[in-house]
């Protein structure tokens, strides 16, 4: 039999075996393009140019400093564009964010009380839509907001009211002082979406013990006594979770915009990830771009820590 | 007695009121799925008659058999496409995802703790930032414009690895040494002591992988550029923009696509919503 030291040892061998070639890929496909990105950004880089010998650096596609990032602020039209996308997805996100929520946490208590062979009917039903293809998503519901023969047109008529001349394209189209194609981009959002928090809040509901809704029973508590005392402060941590993984998502709102309206009527929907696509792909402005995307990506990377520094907060039941 | 009817009476209205939000929700929930069906039986005059029609008037099966024989759309080229990239991928991400796993659950040596901490760094890095080097990258391999430039940037999960280490943690280390005793390589004990425990985690992490892989739209749309390399969804948006007067055409092709994922949906349902809400992972 062979001695423990050389049993070791093969084992340390096989990590080894396995671990490297993982470590050399991450290399490569990941923390090479990470440098990448952020050196990028310092460059006046396009691939339509030769540029340097390192990385097609250097030459044609010069350093130039901090000026992708200086040029952000500039008058310039792209740079207006992006701007907008900025504030764009901000309103996206924060207008998503307590639509979303008002929607889900009330659906899932709802749920949650409901006999268990509907509970699980409902939960299934109400999870469809976020398996489904985004670009169909936003062909469907293209449709629905056809001005003419649309259903959601047709549904305002059929009760007497006049529907808005366009959902989509109306660039003088605003309810309270959001534009209306925004508005239709987030229903559309909100119905693929809303079935991921339904389904987290629905287990974190199951999870409260019940002796603990017992005990406020015994002291007197009513319904919804219960509710604001005992169920909504635990569930607390999930509220955060969920709360920041839907502001994540909705920063890097793409595929709905890009079909649905292609950033219009008059950029009034385009997201930041529109603009770095465009800046990247189309207009072969990837220096930029990459300012753009490390922007953007500082903007994740303040929610992620926020949602790191929370979900670290003990809580115990 | 009357505060036990009061308490039946309100319990009562409670319930209705329940089944009505309920009831309310679902169809929100159905009526684009049904819309989209039944948009797909119209004719093409039908779809942009004014004032619309719900139900068509004459159910017809002609968008698809358009679809069918329309020479620039072979859909089993797509379908192949599309499944060729979510297979290859799901089989790359299990192996990987089960092997890196029972390496960080059952083994040690040096520097283990960086490595896991560099690959779970890969969960806070998101695709946005790195994907125009990537790009480059793909340029150089001369990956651009091909089915493996969908699947070799994809080859390491970082949320996959932690899943099946945490599992792999919970097999009892008697198993392997069991194993080791009999003579077993280390790769054998993987492949056929703990591989075969796995069959739980590595569903999940497949059917998840299938999906996200099945709807990616923006990588596909950055790498491929070749109509006959398209995936469907690049399909899709390709064809509706050719189609946009026809929008009964364009909703019979979304059919096509939701078909699969709805299908691999109703069989695995309970394991997806169930992984979804604990894990929350999208």
């Amino acid at each position: 039999m062979a001695s423990p030291g050389s049993v070791r040892q093969t084992q340390r061998r096989f990590a080894f075996r396995v671990m490297t070639p993982i470590m050399i890929y991450l290399m490569i496909f990941s923390l090479l393009p990470l440098i990448w990105a952020v050196i990028l950004g310092f460059f006046d880089y396009s691939p339509a140019r030769v540029g340097g010998t390192l990385f097609g650096l250097g030459e044609s596609n010069p350093f130039i400093g901090i000026r992708n990032y200086v040029d952000l602020f500039s008058d310039s039209q792209p740079a207006t564009v992006f701007r907008k996308s900025v504030s764009n997805t901000f309103l996206f996100t924060f207008l998503i964010l307590p639509l979303n929520l008002a929607i889900t946490l009330p659906l899932a208590i709802i749920i949650e009380r409901s006999h268990t062979r509907v509970k699980g009917f409902f939960r299934a039903v109400y999870f469809l839509p976020t398996v489904t293809s985004a670009v169909a998503v936003a062909l469907i519901w293209g449709a629905i907001y056809n001005p003419q023969a649309g259903l959601l047109s047709e549904m305002i008529r059929s009760i007497g009211l006049t529907p808005p001349k366009a959902w989509l394209s109306d660039p003088q189209a605003f309810v309270m002082g959001i534009p209306l194609a925004m508005f239709a981009l987030i229903v559309a959002h909100l119905w693929q979406d809303f079935g991921y928090n339904l389904v987290i809040f629905i287990a974190a509901l199951q999870g409260i013990p019940q002796n603990l809704r017992d005990a406020a029973r015994v002291d007197g508590a009513n319904e919804q006594q219960m509710f604001w005392y005992v169920t909504l402060p635990l569930l607390q941590p999930t509220m955060l979770f969920v709360s920041v993984m839907t502001i994540l998502s909705s920063l890097q709102m793409f595929i709905l915009a890009q079909v649905m309206t292609r950033g219009g009527p008059r950029e009034q929907t385009q997201t930041i990830l529109m603009s770095i696509y465009q800046n990247a792909f189309r207009y072969q402005n990837m220096g930029w771009a990459a300012a753009m995307s490390f922007i953007l990506f500082g903007i994740i990377m303040v929610f992620t820590l926020l949602q790191f520094r929370f979900l670290r907060s003990d809580w115990e039941y | 007695m009357v505060t036990q009817s009061r308490t039946n009476y309100s319990y009562l209205i409670g319930a209705v009121l329940r089944y009505v939000v309920l009831g309310i929700g679902l169809s929100v929930t159905l009526l684009p799925f049904v819309y989209v069906i039944l948009s797909s039986l119209k004719t093409p005059s039908e779809i942009i008659q004014i004032p619309p029609t719900l139900f068509p008037k004459v159910p017809t099966w002609q968008n698809y058999t358009t679809i069918f024989n329309d020479p620039k759309v072979p859909l089993g080229l797509f379908f192949f496409n599309s499944s060729f990239v979510a297979i290859a991928r799901v089989g790359v991400t299990l192996f990987t995802s089960s092997l890196a796993g029972y390496i960080f659950a059952r083994y040690e040596f040096g520097g283990k703790g960086l490595m896991f901490a560099v690959i779970m760094a890969q969960i806070m890095i998101p695709f946005q930032m790195i994907m125009i080097p990537l790009y480059l990258i793909l340029v150089k391999l001369q990956l651009i414009d091909t089915l493996w430039g969908l699947i070799i940037p994809a080859m390491i999960d970082a949320f996959g690895i932690f899943l099946m280490r945490q599992f792999i943690e919970g097999i009892p280390r008697e198993l392997i040494d069991a194993g080791r005793m009999d003579g077993a390589s280390e790769f054998q004990i993987y492949r056929s002591l703990i591989l075969p425990q796995l069959s739980a985690p590595l569903a999940t992490l497949g059917i998840f992988t299938f999906m996200a892989t099945w709807n990616d739209y923006l990588w596909p749309l950055i790498v491929i550029t070749t109509h006959e390399r398209r995936t469907l969804p690049l399909l899709l948006t390709w064809y509706s923009s050719n189609h946009g007067s026809q929008p009964s055409l364009t909703m019979a092709a979304s059919v096509i696509v939701l078909i699969p994922i709805v299908l691999i949906y109703i069989l695995f349902q309970r394991q997806i919503v169930a992984n979804a809400a604990t894990s929350g992972f999208k």
